[in-house]
Formats: structure tokens, C-alpha cells, sequence
């Protein structure tokens, strides 16, 4: 068999070494030892454990204990996203630059206005910077135990985003209604509400029920610090090291995650077909009847939860909450913790790098059967088993892999591979799906086998998307890897978990602040590539 | 448009409304007729759970007041429980009533605890035949329980210090299991080279015959003290006095108190005092857990 010296080979060969030469060190910090997975002793007692998860925990005080805390976790998802939402509508109001005055021309309140936007905009980066996790473990303490803590966490983190992600929907409509509308008198409230919600109303709701989705994931981890929900269950069951008992567990997870995909789906669904129709938001009966269902919902979730959030803003409560985060203050700045937490920072960005990597190698395998090259059976096969790997949230694989693999970061590496692998998975599946089929068509033509008319005729017209695909995942492993160690996964969480436990305050606020940096980065650097790879010369 | 607005705004308000009545209802019901317990997770808080529940019914018929059992999974949520009033009564270790004291600034009180707990040990364990002594741990992984432990992790490491062990420089890793039976779990499998536990935990699992065959004991520590009931100071003074003596008038030999102390592991409960746990304190300072 003789075939024509590739011409791209060297190239290939020299990213290859590179690749190689970045990974090794990355592997040395992740302490990533794929082999001790497989050693006798361990494999006995992770045997021994996968065994008891058959047949899963029915007892009926046990499921009363789950329905329960199902409805906690929805209920918490629910109540935060209320909350998100109250706070991101003015605070998208306010920084969004389609509804800003002083753009306009020059007033008299200009450089104010620009202030406070620039002001507004940090508060953003610092409320979504910092992962829900964090906050409610935080939370925890100050406002006692129970969903309140998940409740405020999830409001905050995700009324951040929110808050940006609609400034921006906002920004990108046409803001010439607007305009005119604020050049002749109009207020903000009646320049958003007649200028520019008729052209952006679908994205933002579309937007809003996605993030509930997240959020029911979300609140299923938060209960891990204590916060309420499946996550405590979880917890509680995997220190006893009652298997039974995380199966059933974790089988509630997929049908609830499964069905919150499902909802979002046939909600988003839903508004696109009212786009159809004549009004630009049209408000007939469904719609009625969806907001209804919306307010029962909302209702039944903060009688579920018992807030309590009255008591919460008492004089005596807000002294004590003062007096709690002004023990953060002075951060612990000694050289000695700085290197800690540096190295703690690179034991996150270890974990993230080389847990998504593997999940793109493991989602790009996975994605070949799903997108149905190996028929019917297979497609439908692999893609349960995607969703069953997504459906499971990052920090429950990290407490089964810290079982399998010991604590620390190796166990964090093997739990976002997982998780990222369902995702990319799907995403990859989609992608080459919708691969142009011509180039490999004609290597098949031509007589190529088949793999390598995979390899020379459709992975080069999907790999730009794959890899943006990939990158973006990374990004969101970082903030993710960022807190794995909680439960013993290594990396800059396990410190602020240890300073936490031990009341030591400024040095866990120099780990907050160096999570809320890295965030920043992460954010800034992936904007870069993210310009770099759309640019044509990149 | 403006149908929308208008609606929307007519259903908000009324939601927010109802919602506002629930609220204040819901808190004032709490508070004084409730006494709120909870206890440090060192166990599966299910676990805590299930052994408070007898216990917390003979409390409701001696102080003729409901009990809430709040389970929790941090030990330091407790501490700050209790120190912000959102916990009457607590289960605390010796180390986390320290941290308790300090964060109430001297006002919590310790009741009581059990005998047991005035001579508490910890267990150092392994499953490596060529572990023999504390000293063959150096340059292992070493695996304590949660970082606010006092059996799992702040008394072993201050016995460790003293016998020249420092577990911040000489294990080549140390690792938080999270809890006494996780501990055993990562020991057994490998996980960690070796690790430590509180006694009275180990002598629950080795008579559920829990413990794999291969973990043995290589080392116990000097007694100290552990675990006791803790209430916050400005809880009423009679009530205080009536949990003391609910507590101390558990009697092995009455059938149904021999089934609460039996769920504690205890024989039966002794009056206690904040110098009991100057020691701990100094342990806590000296092991550079306290500042």
C-alpha cells in the first residue's frame, strides 16, 4: 500500500509535540494516574459499592425523604430565578447601552451616567463571577441552613447574568424605536417597554426559561453545602457509602434534569410559534394560561420553601450578616498563602484543561454512533447514555470519582470528563449531522475506506466548530473546576473549604478573590480567541 | 400591549401579596415555642438523624416543648448557627465548642456530655503490611476526617506534632475524607496510605463488621476531651437548667432511656464545664488550626 506523503504531516506532527509538551506538566499537577484506577485493591471496593447500588433504595420512608427533596430542589430553582429575574430587569435596564441617555449627546449628567454604568457593570462581573456554590456556601452561614441560602445564591449568581445576557439581547435588537423614543421625552421604563420589547421580548423569555433549566441543575448541587434538595440527600447517602440509596438518587436526577429539558424545550417551542403570528407579542389565552401556571408556580415554591425572607431582613439579622463578611476583610496577602493559592489556581486550570480535553476525545467517540453512522439501534443507544453523563452534575461525579480515584485533583479531572463528555457528545453528534456530506461522499467514491474518509472528509469541515465547541466548554470547566474541590477534588476550592471549616476568614477571601480573577481572565481570554479564531487570519 | 402590562402588573401584585401573608405568618409561628437542635455531621447526618429521633422526644415531654432536629452537612454552619440564634441546642465536638465559644465571645455554654467523652481517643489505621508505626506514615497519603474535626483531625494532628510529625510537611499528601466512616472507606481501598478516626466510630463499624479485614490500628492517641451538649448563652436560664437535668437523668437501667444512650454510644451523661476544653484550645493554637 503505498499512499502520498501527507502534505500537512509536519504541521501535524509539530502541534502534536506541542501538545504534548503543554499537557505533560498540566497531567503532573492534575496527578492525573489513570492506571491506579484499575488496581486489584481498588477495584474490589468500588465493586463492592457499584454492587450495592442494585436494586436501587425503594424503602418508603426513603422515597418520602426524595419526593420531598425533589420538590425542594425544583422549588429552589424556581424561587431563584424569580429572584434573578427582579434583580437583572432594572440592572439590565440600567447598564444596557441601547437604553442609555447620555449616549445620546452631551447632557448634563453624562459623565454620571457613565460612571454609574461602569459601577453597575463590575457589581455584574462580581455577582456572576463567583460560582452559585460559593455563594451559597457563604449564605449558609449567615442565614442559617436550609434552601434560603440556595435561593439568594442562585438569585445572585444567575440575576448577574441575566442581567448581562439581556443587556446584550437588547443591544443586538434594532435600538432605533428606542432612541426615537427617548429623544422625544420618553422614560426608560416607556422606551424599553414600546421600543424595545416587541422586538427582543421572545429571545429574553426564550433566554429566561433556559436558565431556569439550569438552575434546577444548579440547585440540585447547592444542596451539597448544606443548602437543601436532592444535593443534601446525595450527600448524606454518599458518606454512608449507601449505594442503594445514590441510585435511586441519582436515577431522580436524570428524570428530573431530562424533564426540565424537556419543559424548556416545549416552552421555547411554544414562543416561536406565537413569533409567527401577527403581533409582535402576542398575549392571547395560552399565554394567559402559561403566565397562570408561571404565578402557581412561583406561589407554590415559596410556601414549599418556607423562606421566611422577613425575618431574614431584620435589623439584627443585617447587623450579623455585616459583621460576618467584614470578617473577610483584610484579605490575607502573606507570601506564603499567595503561593498557596496560586498553586491552587493551577491545579484548577490543571483539572479544567485536561478534564475537557479528555471529555472532547471521549464526546468525539461517543458522537459517531449518536449521529447515527452505525444505525438506528446505536444512535438511540449512545445517545441515552450521553444524556445519563449529562444529566449527572460535575460535583456528584467528583464524589463518586473521589471514591474511584481518591481525593484530590485527579478525581475533579474524571469528574468534568464525564460531565463534558454528555455534553460535547451531543453537540458534536449535532454537528456532524449537519456536515456537508459531499467531500466524503467522493473519498468514498474514489475508494478511500471509510475512516479515513472520516478523518480527510468531514472532520476538517466540522473541527472549527468542535473546537469552538470545546474551548467554550473549557471556559465554563474552569469556574466549575474551581469548586469541585469541596468535596475533596483539589484545586482552589478544596482551600476555601478547609479555611471555611477552621473560621479562617481572610485567607478564604484571598481564595474568593483569586476565583473571582480567574473567572475574569477566563472571561477576557476566551473573548480574545474567540475574535482571533473568527479572524481570518487565525 | 398595554393589556399586557397591565395584566401582568394586576397578577404580580396579587401573587406578591398572598406570598407576603405566608411569609409573616410562617415566621411568627417559630421561635419561642420550638427548641431548634441540631448536631456537627461527623456521622451520615441521616444517620444523626435517626438516633436523635427518641432522644428528641424524651426532650419534648421533659421541657413540654416542641423539638426540631435541623439537619446539617458543614460543621462550621453549626458554629455559625449557633452563634447567630438560629440554634438553641447543639451537638458540638471538642474543637468545634471552641470555635463556638470564641465566635460567641465566651457566651456558649457547655451542658453536658458523655462519660465516654471525658476520655475520648482516636484510632490511626492503615491496610499497608509495611505501615508498622506512626513514623513509617511519613511520605504517605495521610487522610484525616473534616477539617473541624477534633478526633479526626485537630487532636490526631497536635499528637502527630509531638511525636515529630508535622502534617503539613511530612506527608506527601494529605487528604479530608469528610467523615469517620469515609475515612475508613478511603483506607481501605488504598485511597490514603493511612488516616484516623475517632474511636467510638471504629468500635461502631467494627461491630457492624463493617471494616475490611485488611485496616488495622497502628496507633491511639492519649484521652482527651470530646463531644458535649452546647446551648447558647441567652437562651432562658430555667430552660437551660431543665435540659441539663433531662440529660443527666437518663438511667441505663430504665428500658427507654437505655435506648437513647444506646443510640448515642454513651452510658450515660456527666455535667461538663468550659475549662474541660482549655487542652483543646491550646492543641488547636499549638497545631496552628487556631490563630
Amino acid at each position: 500500500m503505498k499512499h502520498p506523503r501527507d502534505p500537512a504531516a509536519p504541521g501535524r506532527a509539530a502541534a502534536l509535540l506541542l501538545a504534548i509538551v503543554i499537557l505533560w506538566p498540566l497531567g503532573v499537577i492534575g496527578e492525573f494516574h489513570p492506571w491506579t484506577l484499575f488496581e486489584a485493591q481498588n477495584l474490589r471496593v468500588m465493586g463492592g459499592f457499584l454492587a450495592a447500588f442494585l436494586p436501587p433504595a425503594v424503602g418508603g420512608e426513603f422515597l418520602a425523604h426524595l419526593g420531598r427533596a425533589t420538590l425542594e430542589t425544583l422549588a429552589i430553582a424556581t424561587a431563584g430565578i424569580a429572584l434573578a429575574f427582579v434583580l437583572a430587569v432594572p440592572l439590565a435596564m440600567a447598564t444596557t447601552q441601547a437604553l442609555s441617555v447620555s449616549r445620546i449627546g452631551p447632557g448634563p449628567g453624562r459623565r454620571r451616567g457613565e460612571w454609574l454604568r461602569a459601577a453597575l457593570r463590575v457589581v455584574l462581573v462580581v455577582l456572576r463571577g463567583l460560582p452559585e456554590l460559593v455563594w451559597a456556601l457563604l449564605f449558609v452561614r449567615v442565614f442559617g441552613l436550609g434552601p434560603a441560602a440556595g435561593v439568594l445564591a442562585l438569585g445572585l449568581t444567575y440575576g448577574g447574568m441575566l442581567a448581562k445576557v439581556y443587556a446584550e439581547i437588547l443591544e443586538s435588537g434594532d435600538s432605533r424605536p428606542a432612541r426615537a423614543l427617548l429623544e422625544a421625552g420618553a422614560s426608560r421604563l416607556q422606551a424599553l417597554c414600546y421600543g424595545l420589547l416587541p422586538g427582543a421580548a421572545q429571545e429574553l423569555t426564550s433566554y429566561t426559561v433556559y436558565r431556569w433549566e439550569c438552575a434546577v441543575r444548579a440547585s440540585v448541587v447547592m444542596g451539597f453545602v448544606g443548602a437543601g434538595g436532592l444535593g443534601q440527600l446525595m450527600d448524606q447517602s454518599m458518606r454512608m457509602l449507601n449505594g442503594s440509596e445514590a441510585a435511586s438518587i441519582l436515577l431522580t436526577f436524570l428524570v428530573l434534569v431530562l424533564a426540565a429539558d424537556a419543559l424548556s424545550g416545549l416552552l421555547r417551542r411554544q414562543l416561536g410559534e406565537t413569533d409567527g403570528r401577527a403581533g409582535a407579542l402576542a398575549f392571547g389565552r395560552r399565554s394567559s394560561l402559561w403566565l397562570l401556571l408561571l404565578g402557581s408556580a412561583l406561589l407554590a415554591s415559596y410556601l414549599w420553601l418556607d423562606l421566611g425572607l422577613a425575618a431574614l431582613l431584620s435589623a439584627a439579622a443585617l447587623a450579623s450578616m455585616a459583621a460576618y463578611f467584614g470578617a473577610f476583610f483584610p484579605l490575607d496577602l502573606s507570601p506564603d498563602w499567595l503561593a498557596s493559592v496560586a498553586w491552587g489556581a493551577l491545579e484548577t486550570v490543571a483539572i479544567s484543561a485536561l478534564g475537557t480535553l479528555l471529555a472532547a476525545a471521549a464526546g468525539l467517540l461517543l458522537a459517531l454512533p449518536a449521529s447515527g453512522r452505525y444505525g438506528q439501534a446505536f444512535e438511540q443507544l449512545t445517545r441515552f447514555l450521553l444524556n445519563a453523563l449529562r444529566s449527572v452534575p460535575e460535583l456528584v461525579w467528583a464524589t463518586l470519582m473521589a471514591l474511584a480515584a481518591g481525593l484530590g485533583p485527579f478525581a475533579g479531572i474524571l469528574a468534568l470528563a464525564l460531565h463534558t463528555s454528555g455534553v460535547l457528545g451531543r453537540l458534536f453528534a449535532e454537528a456532524l449531522q449537519n456536515a456537508p456530506p459531499r467531500p466524503r461522499d467522493a473519498l468514498l467514491e474514489a475508494g478511500t475506506p471509510s475512516a479515513s474518509a472520516f478523518l480527510y472528509g468531514t472532520l476538517p469541515e466540522v473541527s472549527p466548530q468542535l473546537i469552538a465547541y470545546s474551548l467554550y466548554r473549557w471556559e465554563m470547566n474552569i469556574r466549575m473546576a474551581a469548586i469541585l474541590g469541596f468535596v475533596g477534588a483539589g484545586g482552589l476550592g478544596q482551600l476555601l473549604y478547609v479555611k471555611l471549616s477552621l473560621f479562617q476568614y481572610p485567607q478564604a477571601s484571598t481564595v474568593i478573590a483569586a476565583m473571582l480573577l480567574l473567572s475574569v481572565a477566563v472571561d477576557a481570554g476566551s473573548a480574545w480567541l474567540r475574535r482571533w479564531l473568527a479572524s481570518p487570519g487565525g | 400591549m398595554i393589556h399586557f402590562s397591565r395584566r401582568l402588573a394586576l397578577k404580580s401584585a396579587l401573587v406578591c401579596a398572598l406570598a407576603g401573608t405566608f411569609f409573616n405568618t410562617a415566621v411568627a409561628a417559630d421561635a419561642d415555642t420550638v427548641l431548634r437542635v441540631s448536631a456537627i455531621p461527623d456521622e451520615a447526618p441521616t444517620e444523626l438523624q435517626r438516633k436523635f429521633a427518641p432522644l428528641g422526644k424524651y426532650l419534648e415531654n421533659q421541657l413540654g416543648m416542641k423539638v426540631a432536629f435541623v439537619p446539617v452537612s458543614d460543621y462550621a454552619a453549626v458554629v455559625e448557627a449557633l452563634a447567630s440564634d438560629k440554634l438553641d441546642l447543639a451537638w458540638l465536638g471538642g474543637f468545634t465548642f471552641v470555635q463556638a465559644n470564641i465566635r460567641t465571645k465566651g457566651t456558649a455554654i457547655p451542658l453536658v456530655q458523655r462519660e465516654e467523652d471525658a476520655r475520648f481517643t482516636s484510632k490511626f489505621i492503615t491496610a499497608d503490611p509495611n505501615i508498622k508505626t506512626l513514623a513509617d506514615t511519613k511520605g504517605k497519603v495521610f487522610a484525616f476526617g473534616s477539617p473541624s474535626s477534633t478526633s479526626g483531625h485537630l487532636m490526631p494532628r497536635y499528637f502527630l506534632l509531638q511525636d515529630g510529625i508535622d502534617a503539613d510537611s511530612d506527608f506527601k499528601k494529605v487528604a479530608f475524607s469528610g467523615a469517620h466512616d469515609a475515612t475508613v472507606a478511603f483506607v481501605a481501598s488504598g485511597k490514603a496510605d493511612a488516616g484516623v478516626l475517632n474511636a467510638s466510630v471504629w468500635a461502631k463499624l467494627i461491630d457492624q463488621k463493617k471494616v475490611d479485614a485488611k485496616v488495622r490500628v497502628i496507633a491511639t492517641t492519649p484521652p482527651y476531651f470530646d463531644y458535649n451538649w452546647t446551648v447558647r448563652g441567652d437562651l432562658d436560664p430555667l430552660l437551660i437548667k431543665k435540659i441539663e437535668a433531662a440529660f443527666l437523668k437518663l438511667d441505663a437501667s430504665n428500658p427507654e432511656h437505655a435506648e437513647i444512650l444506646g443510640l448515642q454510644r454513651a452510658t450515660k451523661f456527666i455535667p461538663t464545664k468550659k475549662e474541660n476544653y482549655a487542652g483543646i484550645e491550646q492543641a488547636a493554637k499549638a497545631a496552628g488550626l487556631l490563630k
